[in-house]
């Protein structure tokens, strides 16, 4: 028999029993939305991570840090200091790298007129990390190139903390910047005063190593003087983002300062955290993907039936003929059928159920609690269909089908002729 | 003349819980080109089970089945199926797929062995037309009578050019004056149309339109009239 013969008999088969194979269908479709959906938003939302990751990441920076530190705690017990000037022996020693920073990181607070905020007080040379970092650019103001030492820059939530564009200050107003230091272990409170010269456009994003919305920016001298030479971090920008490049510069910094520092690259870092998507999103799927073993029990369960209904008509087509793998054929047409019909549907749904998620599932996600999200800080996660969801998908469902369907279409398969024919 | 089909002492014994029944017990029957074969006999005489041996569905326990030369027990499932193409059935419950057409009944020997569309159709055509029905081609069979339903699966029987055409019965279901004319076609078929018939029955006056008649009693075969 030939392929489309046996798809157009198996067709009208289904047909001929619509409720049923409706039903029988229904499975697969949620099977395969489920999958869709799941999938759709794990990349939408790893899509969405990663653009959030690099808004604050330059891909052709490293990192470098005290290598006891990390990122978090202090230094004081290992001895090892990173110091503003060691920025020279770095790009002396160097040659893959195009532009230093030493950054200097404090907790500290903001007073402009009764309105108090935490922000982290940074350090760092304006010229510089201008270059590295796009989005460190003025909104209002101007980032001055020579900034005098009362200079002070402000993160966009900074001076707008309840994102209703009402400003805690205005450009050249003065404010207050405190912390607290540790005389003889007591705490004292320090404050020194600022005149704003510039607010930085919203940046989003999580502003690993780049300029963050909840920063405010000194420069790198008044840092100093105020805070010692100590810095936590140096920002390394090589001349280009070649994997080879940055591993060789990483290497050679790292043996500059002894082996007591950490070297850290923003690709790895995105890296590291897309593997972690692939593999959440996997585990998704797999999860949707147990509602498909239930959708391929549920055909199995109905092909086992139509064939034990059907003995006759197999018998006849035997006696006109018909081989073993021709009635094979005719069975798994049917369950071809069913898998792309539900696996199609499937889809259709899945997308749809993706949007409706991503609406209201996750709206608000990414903004503060307690404050109503807004289009611009809330993370909106927008589904994403990759061709290769879509055909897997699609394969996906038939597969399950098809292979649910052979074990009716092989018990058809071996039915006796002459039994066939005599029962009733 | 080589016979079309040949048994010789065809034995069939079947298990009925542990207790074997003896069909068929040493059948011995030559069928030649042209012939028109009546097998008489009542209701658990064997005659079943000799219809099924001789029509490649079922295999001998003893004994041989020749056809056109070639004895069925040395044959695996895919080589039976191949043989059946060559071998029309008519059964007494019409035995039509109730969802097709009269048309696409007729055509589904062809499509089986795999001829194309086109050519299918022009050929389960000229069948319908013979067998008279070719005004009601597109009909259901339960949208057709009893007789109309006998002529599409005589039809269908013969849409392959079989080399000899089984009935089992085929005016045990339909009324007497039908049947009358069903037979009238089958004789017409026989005579006309060289078409080589073994038919089974357990009715005398079916019997009689052939031109052979063998009694079948107890498992075992008694001419009439040789």
């Amino acid at each position: 028999m030939k392929l489309t013969d046996a798809f157009s008999y198996a067709f009208g088969a289904i047909r001929l029993r619509k409720l049923r194979a409706a039903l029988t269908t229904l499975g697969v479709v949620i099977g395969i939305a489920a999958v869709v959906a799941l999938l759709s938003l794990g990349q939408g939302f790893q899509d969405a991570i990663t653009v959030q990751l690099q808004r604050g990441f330059a891909v052709d920076t490293l990192i470098v840090t005290p290598r006891s530190e990390m990122g978090m705690g202090t230094t004081e017990q290992s001895g090892f200091y990173l110091l503003v000037n060691d920025t020279e022996q770095i790009i002396n020693n160097v040659p893959e790298v195009k532009t230093v920073v030493a950054v200097i990181q404090r907790a500290g607070y903001i007073k402009a007129g009764n309105i108090s905020e935490m922000v982290t007080i940074v350090g760092v040379n304006f010229t510089e990390y201008m270059k590295i970092y796009s989005t460190f650019s003025a909104e209002m103001g101007k980032i001055p190139l020579n900034p005098s030492n009362d200079t002070v820059i402000l993160g966009a939530r900074v001076a707008d903390p309840w994102e209703n564009n009402t400003l805690i200050c205005g450009i050249n107003d003065s404010v207050e910047l405190l912390w607290t230091v540790r005389e003889n272990h007591i705490p004292v409170n320090v404050s020194y005063t600022f005149y704003v010269a510039a607010i930085l456009e919203e940046i989003g994003g999580f502003g690993f190593g780049g300029p963050s919305d909840r920063s405010v920016y000194i420069p790198i001298s008044t840092a100093v003087d105020l805070f010692g030479d100590k810095c936590n971090q140096i920002i390394v920008q090589l001349k280009d983002s070649k994997e080879e490049t940055i591993n060789t510069a990483s290497e050679k910094i790292r043996e500059l300062f002894g082996d007591q520092v950490s070297v850290i690259s923003s690709t790895a870092i995105l890296n590291t955290v897309e593997t972690v998507f692939s593999t959440v999103k996997i585990f998704l799927a797999g999860i949707a993907g147990i509602s498909l073993l239930v959708a391929g029990i549920g055909i199995m369960n109905i092909m086992i039936v139509s064939v034990m209904e059907r003995t006759r008509e197999i018998g006849i087509l035997k006696a006109l003929g018909a081989k073993n793998r021709t009635i094979m054929l005719i069975f798994i047409s049917e369950a071809v059928l069913i898998g792309l019909i539900g696996s199609t549907l499937g889809i259709g749904f899945g997308i749809l159920m993706a949007r409706v998620f991503s609406r209201f599932g996750f709206a608000g996600f990414g903004g503060r609690p307690g404050m109503e999200a807004t289009g611009t800080t809330a993370m909106t996660i927008v589904p994403v269909l990759t061709p290769i969801t879509l055909i897997g998908a699609l394969a996906f469902g038939i597969l399950v089908s098809v292979l649910f369907g052979l074990y009716p279409a092989w018990r058809a398969a071996k039915l006796k002729p002459v039994e066939a024919l005599r029962y009733e | 003349m080589k016979p079309v089909v040949e048994t010789v002492n065809l034995k069939k014994t079947y298990m009925l819980g542990r207790v074997p029944v003896h069909a068929l017990r040493g059948v011995n029957l030559k069928v030649y080109p042209g012939d028109f074969i009546a097998v008489l006999g009542p209701s658990g005489s064997g005659k079943s089970t000799l219809l099924n041996l001789i029509g490649a569905l079922d295999k001998p326990t003893e004994g041989e089945v020749i056809i056109d030369g070639i004895d069925i027990s040395t044959l695996n499932e895919d080589q039976l199926a191949e043989l059946r193409r060559k071998i029309g059935f008519v059964f007494q419950f019409f035995n039509l797929i109730p969802r097709l057409s009269a048309l696409e009944n007729v055509e589904l020997p062809l499509a089986i062995a795999g001829v194309v569309k086109s050519e299918r159709r022009k050929r389960a055509m000229e069948l319908l037309k013979i067998v008279g029905l070719e005004d009601r081609m597109k009909h259901k069979p339960t949208e057709l009578s009893g007789g109309e339903q006998q002529r599409v699966a005589i039809a269908r029987a013969l849409v392959n050019n079989p080399r000899y055409l089984l009935m089992d019965e085929p005016t045990g279901n339909i009324d007497s004056k039908t049947a009358a004319e069903i037979m009238k076609l089958v004789k017409k078929l026989n005579e006309e149309e060289g078409v080589t018939i073994i038919l089974v029955t357990h009715n005398q006056f079916v019997a009689n339109q052939a031109k052979r008649v063998v009694h079948i009693v107890d498992g075992v075969l008694r001419e009439e009239n040789t």
